[in-house]
C-alpha cells in the first residue's frame, strides 16, 4: 500500500513538474513585459532577471536581434537588455527553484517585490476564507442530505431536493450578484467590499458573511446531494434489513449501521474539496474585492497591466493543489473504506 | 365456497372432462405487444419523467428565441441611442404598477418653483409624494428655499471681516430710505458664538452708523434717510450695506441674516433697484454667482470671511416615474414649410395655411405631426414661414408606434431582449462548436485507448492525466496571452480542456462492452477492428456518451460567462457574457440590466441540467424495460 501511494505522489509531482514546465515556456515565449518606475527600480528589476538568467545586458545595440529593454542614465550612457533563449531560461529557472526557491519579482502588482512574499500575503485570506466555509457547509450539508434521505419521498425531499438542483445549477456569479444587490446595495446590511484592515472589528465580521455564504452555499448543495443518494441507497440494503429484523429500532438501525457506511464515500470527498477550494473562488475574490490568491490571479492577467510572474505562481500553485488533491481523494478512499485495497489488481 | 358447492364440483362425472386444446397444433405466437426500439424505448422512460419534459420545453423556447429574436426583431442591436438608455422594462401600459416601464425613486430632491422633482419631465411623473415637512440643509442648492445667510469669521485674533452688497445704490435723505432686517430666530442657534457686529453705510467720507457695535439681534427696521440727516448728509451717491463681525478668542463668531429688504418712498427713481440688492430668500442670494463678462450681479453680496447658507429647506419626494414618457412623449416641434411641403407631397397630411392650424388634417400613421398649433407668416406677403407642431417624438425617432422594450433597454439604448437573445446566440454558438468538437475528438480517442487497450491505452491515458491536470482556466490564461480574447481562442481553449471527460467516458464504456459475448460471438467470425467498433460497441456505449457530453453545453456558456464577468471575457462579439460584464456597473442603479440576464442564465442551466439528468436516466441501458 505504501508503495502505491508513493507512487501515486511521485506521478503527481511528475505530472506537476511537466505541467509547470509547459506553462513557464510557454509564458517566456511572451514578449518581455517592461518594467516602468524609476531607473533605479528599474534598473534593479533587469539585473535581477539577469541574475536569475532570463536576460542578459550589453552595452552596446546588438545588431540583428530586437532588446526587450534599455535604460538610459543621466550620464546619457545606455544599458540594452535582452532576452535569454528560452530552453536557456527554463533551465536557468529549474536552478534558481532547486537552488534558491527563487520565483522572481514582480512587474505590476508590486514593483521588485518578490513572488513569493505576494502571495504568501494573500494566501492566508483565501485559506481562512475557505477553512470556515467548510466548518460551515460539512455539517449543514450532511445533515440536510441525512433529513432529506430518512424522509424519501415526502414533502420535505422534495424541497430540499429542489432547493439543492436549483442552487447547483444557478451560475455561481448570479448567486454572489444578487446577495451583493439585496444584502449590500438595497438593504445595506453587509459592506459591499471586503473591509480594510483598518476598519473596526464588527465591520470585518460582518465582511466574513457573505463570502462565507457564497462559498458554502455550494458545497452545502453538492453533499446534500451527495449524502441523500449515499443514504438512500444503503437504506435499501439488505443488511439494514437483517438489522431491523434482528431488533434494532430505526434510529439505532440508520445511526450504527447506515449512516456509517454512507459516510465512508463522503469524507474523502470533503478532504479533496477542501484542497481545491484552497485556491480560493476567483469570482467571489473579483467581485466583493477580497484580497485572496484568487483575486491575485485576475489582477495579474488583467489586460492593462498583466504580471506574468505573479500570474505563473499563482497558475502553479491551482495546478498543485489540484493534482494534490487528485491523490488525496485516492488515498483516503483506501484509508476508511477497509474494502478498496488501493494498488491491488 | 360452501360446503354445498364443494360437494357439487366433487362429484363431477369423469367422462365430462375434456382437454381444451386438443384439437389445436400449438405453433409459435407472434407477439401482441407491440415492438419497441431503444429509442422510442428511451423517449418513453424521459416522458415520464415531468421535470425534464420541462425542462426541455424550457430549453427549447430559449434555443428558438436565441435563434430568431435576433432576425426579425424590430430593434436593432446596432442601433446605438443615447436618449433611449436605461429605459425600464415594458410589457403593460404605465400606470398599472407592475412592469410597465416606470421606475420609482424615493427621497429625490423636489423642484417647488416648477412643481416637478427636480431634473425630471413632469407629464412623466406619477403618483407624486412631496414630504410635507421639508429637510434642513446647510448646503446651498438650487432646490433649497429661504433659510439664514452665514457670515462666518474664521479668525480668532479679534479681527473685523466685512459683508457687504457689491453693487452701491444711491441713498437720499428725503427719499424715506429705510432697511429691514430679519434675524429670524435665533434661539436654536448656538447663543455663544452670535458674534458682536455692527452695520452701516459706506460711501460717505464717515461711515453712517445703523447699528453700533452690540450682540443684539432683534429685528429691525432702519430708517437709512433718518440717519443720513443725523449725519448731516443729504445724498451718498456710492452707497453699500455693511456688516461688519469681530472675531472673538477661540470661537468662530457668525452672524445669521434671514432676510433685508429696502424699502423707500414711492417715486425714488431706484425703487425697483433696491428690490434686487435686498434679499428675501438665503439660499438664492448665496447661489448668485458671477455672470459669463466676470461681474457679480445685482443682488450680489460679498464677504470676506466665509459665506454659506444654514438651514434652507429642501423638500424631498417620492414618486413614480415613467421612463417611456419622458423620452417618446408628444413635444411642440417648429416645421419649416419646405417640410410640410414634403410631407404634404408624401401624402402624409393636408394643410391649409389660408384657414390656419384648424386645416391640418392627417392622413397617414407615418406623419410625424399630430396637430398644429400655430403658425408664423410673411407679414408682408403673408406667406408661410414655419409651423409649430405637436408631435410624439418617437415619431421624429423613427419608430411608427411607441416602442414597448420588454426587457428595457441598456447602457446605449439597446433593447435588451434583442441584445440577450443575440448573445445567448453567440454563447450558444461556441457551445455547439465546442460540443461538436469534443464529442468526436473524445470519441475517436476513448475507442482507440479503450478498444486496444495495454501499451496504447497506458500513454494515451498519462497523456489525459497530464492534461487534465492544468486547470482551465491556466490553459484559457495562456490561450488568451498568446492569441488574444477572440471566438477561435475560446473555442480552442475550451476544447483542450473539454474532450477529456467523454474520452474518458468512451473508454470505460469501451473497456465494459469490449469483452462481452456478442462482440466474442462477432470477432470468431471474422469481424475487423472498425466493424467491431462502429457495429458492435460504438451503438451500445453511445447513449450514455453523448448524453454526459450534452452537458458540455451549458458549461461553456456557464465559463464564458463566468470569465466575462471578471473581464477576461470574449472581446469584439456579443456575447452573452459580455452582455453581463458591460451591465455589471449598473447593479445598483438600473439592476433589471443584470436581474433579467442573470434570470436567463439560470433558467437555462437549471434546465439544462434537468434535461440532461432526464436524458442520462432515459437511455441509461441498465434500467431498459424496467418500468414497463
Amino acid at each position: 500500500m505504501w508503495k502505491y501511494i508513493a507512487k501515486r505522489i511521485l506521478l503527481a509531482l511528475l505530472t506537476a513538474f511537466i505541467i509547470l514546465s509547459l506553462t513557464f515556456i510557454l509564458i517566456k515565449l511572451l514578449p518581455v513585459q517592461r518594467f516602468l518606475g524609476t531607473t533605479e527600480q528599474r534598473t534593479a528589476y533587469y539585473e535581477n532577471e539577469v541574475r536569475l538568467g532570463y536576460l542578459y545586458s550589453s552595452d552596446a545595440e546588438i545588431d540583428g536581434i530586437d532588446y526587450a529593454d534599455k535604460i538610459t542614465y543621466d550620464d546619457g550612457s545606455v544599458k540594452y537588455y535582452y532576452k535569454t533563449p528560452v530552453m536557456q531560461q527554463y533551465f536557468n529557472w529549474l536552478g534558481n527553484i532547486v537552488t534558491k526557491w527563487d520565483w522572481g519579482k514582480s512587474v505590476e502588482i508590486k514593483p521588485n517585490v518578490d513572488v513569493t512574499v505576494i502571495i504568501g500575503e494573500r494566501i492566508g485570506t483565501s485559506m481562512k476564507l475557505n477553512i470556515i466555509s467548510v466548518i460551515f457547509s460539512v455539517p449543514i450539508g450532511i445533515a440536510l442530505g441525512i433529513w432529506a434521505a430518512l424522509k424519501k419521498n415526502s414533502l420535505t425531499d422534495h424541497i430540499i431536493s429542489t432547493i439543492v438542483m436549483v442552487f447547483i445549477a444557478l451560475p455561481g456569479f448570479v448567486l454572489i450578484t444578487f446577495l451583493m444587490l439585496m444584502l449590500c446595495y438595497r438593504n445595506a446590511i453587509l459592506p459591499s467590499q471586503w473591509p480594510n484592515p483598518t476598519d473596526p472589528t464588527s465591520r470585518k465580521v460582518l465582511g466574513y458573511i457573505l463570502p462565507v455564504f457564497c462559498l458554502s452555499f455550494s458545497s452545502i448543495c453538492g453533499y446534500c446531494r451527495f449524502v441523500r443518494a449515499e443514504l438512500c441507497e444503503v437504506m435499501e440494503s439488505e443488511y439494514l434489513l437483517l438489522a431491523r429484523t434482528k431488533g434494532l429500532t430505526r434510529g439505532q438501525a440508520i445511526v450504527r449501521h447506515a449512516l456509517k457506511n454512507a459516510m465512508v464515500p463522503i469524507f474523502p470527498s470533503i478532504i479533496a474539496e477542501f484542497l481545491s477550494i484552497m485556491g480560493g473562488s476567483m469570482i467571489l475574490e473579483g467581485l466583493y474585492g477580497i484580497p485572496g490568491i484568487g483575486d491575485l490571479f485576475i489582477k495579474s492577467m488583467s489586460a492593462s497591466a498583466p504580471d506574468y510572474s505573479v500570474l505563473f505562481v499563482d497558475m502553479a500553485i491551482f495546478t498543485t493543489f489540484g493534482l494534490l488533491a487528485g491523490v488525496l481523494l485516492d488515498m483516503s478512499y483506501g484509508f476508511i473504506d477497509p474494502r478498496i485495497r488501493m494498488g491491488a489488481r | 365456497m360452501n360446503k354445498q358447492q364443494f360437494e357439487q364440483f366433487n362429484s363431477i362425472p369423469k367422462e365430462k372432462f375434456a382437454f381444451a386444446t386438443q384439437s389445436e397444433k400449438l405453433h409459435d405466437k407472434k407477439l401482441d405487444t407491440k415492438p419497441t426500439t431503444f429509442a422510442r424505448d428511451s423517449f418513453k422512460r424521459f416522458c415520464k419523467n415531468k421535470a425534464s419534459v420541462a425542462a426541455s420545453i424550457i430549453l427549447g423556447i430559449i434555443i428558438l428565441l436565441a435563434i430568431f429574436v435576433p432576425v426579425f426583431s424590430s430593434y436593432g442591436i446596432d442601433r446605438v441611442s443615447a436618449a433611449e438608455r436605461f429605459l425600464e422594462p415594458k410589457l403593460f401600459e404605465a400606470g398599472t404598477g407592475f412592469w410597465d416601464g416606470t421606475k420609482k425613486y424615493t427621497n429625490m430632491v423636489y423642484d417647488i418653483d416648477n412643481e416637478v422633482p427636480a431634473g425630471m419631465y413632469k407629464p412623466a411623473v406619477m403618483n407624486l409624494v412631496v414630504d410635507s415637512e421639508p429637510v434642513l440643509s446647510n448646503q446651498a442648492s438650487t432646490y433649497g428655499r429661504g433659510g439664514y445667510v452665514i457670515f462666518e469669521n474664521q479668525t480668532s485674533n479679534g479681527s473685523t471681516i466685512n459683508m457687504l452688497t457689491s453693487d452701491t445704490f444711491a441713498v437720499t435723505a428725503s427719499g424715506n430710505y429705510s432697511v429691514t432686517l430679519d434675524f429670524g430666530d435665533t434661539d436654536n442657534v448656538g447663543e455663544s458664538k452670535l458674534g458682536e457686529y455692527r452695520i452701516y453705510l459706506s460711501g460717505g467720507d464717515e461711515p453712517v452708523v445703523l447699528r453700533d457695535w452690540s450682540r443684539n439681534y432683534s429685528d429691525a427696521t432702519f430708517n437709512i434717510s433718518n440717519a443720513l440727516t443725523t449725519a448731516n448728509l443729504d445724498v451718498i451717491a456710492n452707497a453699500r450695506l455693511v456688516f461688519e463681525l469681530k472675531s472673538e478668542v477661540n470661537v468662530n463668531s457668525y452672524i445669521l441674516i434671514k432676510s433685508c429688504v429696502f424699502t423707500a418712498n414711492e417715486g425714488v427713481s431706484n425703487l425697483e433697484r433696491l428690490t434686487t440688492v435686498g434679499f428675501t430668500d438665503a439660499t438664492q442670494m448665496v447661489l448668485i454667482a458671477k455672470d459669463e463678462m466676470g461681474n457679480f450681479p445685482d443682488g450680489y453680496w460679498s464677504c470676506t470671511g466665509r459665506k454659506g447658507v444654514y438651514a434652507s429647506a429642501v423638500y424631498y419626494c417620492s414618486f413614480t416615474y415613467d421612463t417611456y414618457a419622458a423620452v417618446y412623449d408628444q413635444t411642440e416641434v417648429v416645421y419649416a414649410k419646405s417640410d410640410l411641403e414634403r410631407f404634404e407631397a408624401e401624402g402624409l397630411c393636408e394643410y391649409d395655411p389660408a384657414i390656419g392650424p384648424e386645416s391640418f388634417v392627417r392622413l397617414s400613421d407615418k406623419c410625424p405631426i399630430d396637430s398644429i398649433v400655430s403658425q408664423k407668416l410673411n407679414s408682408r406677403t403673408g406667406q408661410l414661414i414655419e409651423v409649430t407642431a405637436l408631435s410624439y417624438r418617437y415619431r421624429q425617432m423613427g419608430y411608427s408606434k411607441m416602442p414597448k422594450f420588454i426587457f428595457g433597454t441598456d447602457s446605449s439604448g439597446i433593447d435588451l431582449f434583442t441584445r440577450m437573445f443575440q448573445g445567448l446566440r453567440t454563447s450558444l454558438v461556441l457551445g455547439v462548436c465546442t460540443f461538436a468538437f469534443c464529442f468526436m475528438f473524445g470519441l475517436v480517442w476513448g475507442a482507440i485507448s479503450g478498444y486496444f487497450g495495454g501499451a496504447v491505452d497506458l500513454a494515451m491515458e498519462r497523456f489525459t492525466d497530464i492534461l487534465g491536470g492544468v486547470p482551465w482556466i491556466v490553459v484559457m490564461t495562456l490561450c488568451i496571452l498568446h492569441l488574444g480574447n477572440n471566438f477561435f481562442t475560446f473555442f480552442l481553449a475550451l476544447c483542450l480542456t473539454g474532450w477529456m471527460g467523454t474520452a474518458g467516458r468512451t473508454r470505460t464504456q469501451f473497456y465494459r462492452f469490449k469483452g462481452m459475448e456478442h462482440v466474442l460471438a462477432a470477432r470468431t467470425l471474422g469481424a475487423s477492428d472498425w466493424r467491431l467498433i462502429f457495429k458492435h460497441i460504438l451503438p451500445n456505449s453511445l447513449g450514455t456518451i453523448i448524453t454526459s457530453a450534452v452537458l458540455m453545453i451549458p458549461s461553456v456558456i456557464f465559463s464564458e460567462a463566468t470569465l466575462a464577468y471578471l473581464n477576461l471575457g470574449l472581446q469584439g462579439v456579443a456575447s452573452f457574457g459580455v452582455l453581463l460584464s458591460n451591465n455589471q456597473q449598473y447593479l445598483q442603479s438600473h439592476s433589471y440590466l443584470i436581474i433579467i440576464p442573470s434570470v436567463v442564465m439560470a433558467l437555462l442551466m437549471i434546465s439544462f441540467n434537468l434535461f440532461g439528468n432526464g436524458l442520462r436516466d432515459a437511455v441509461n441501458p441498465t434500467l431498459k424495460g424496467s418500468e414497463g
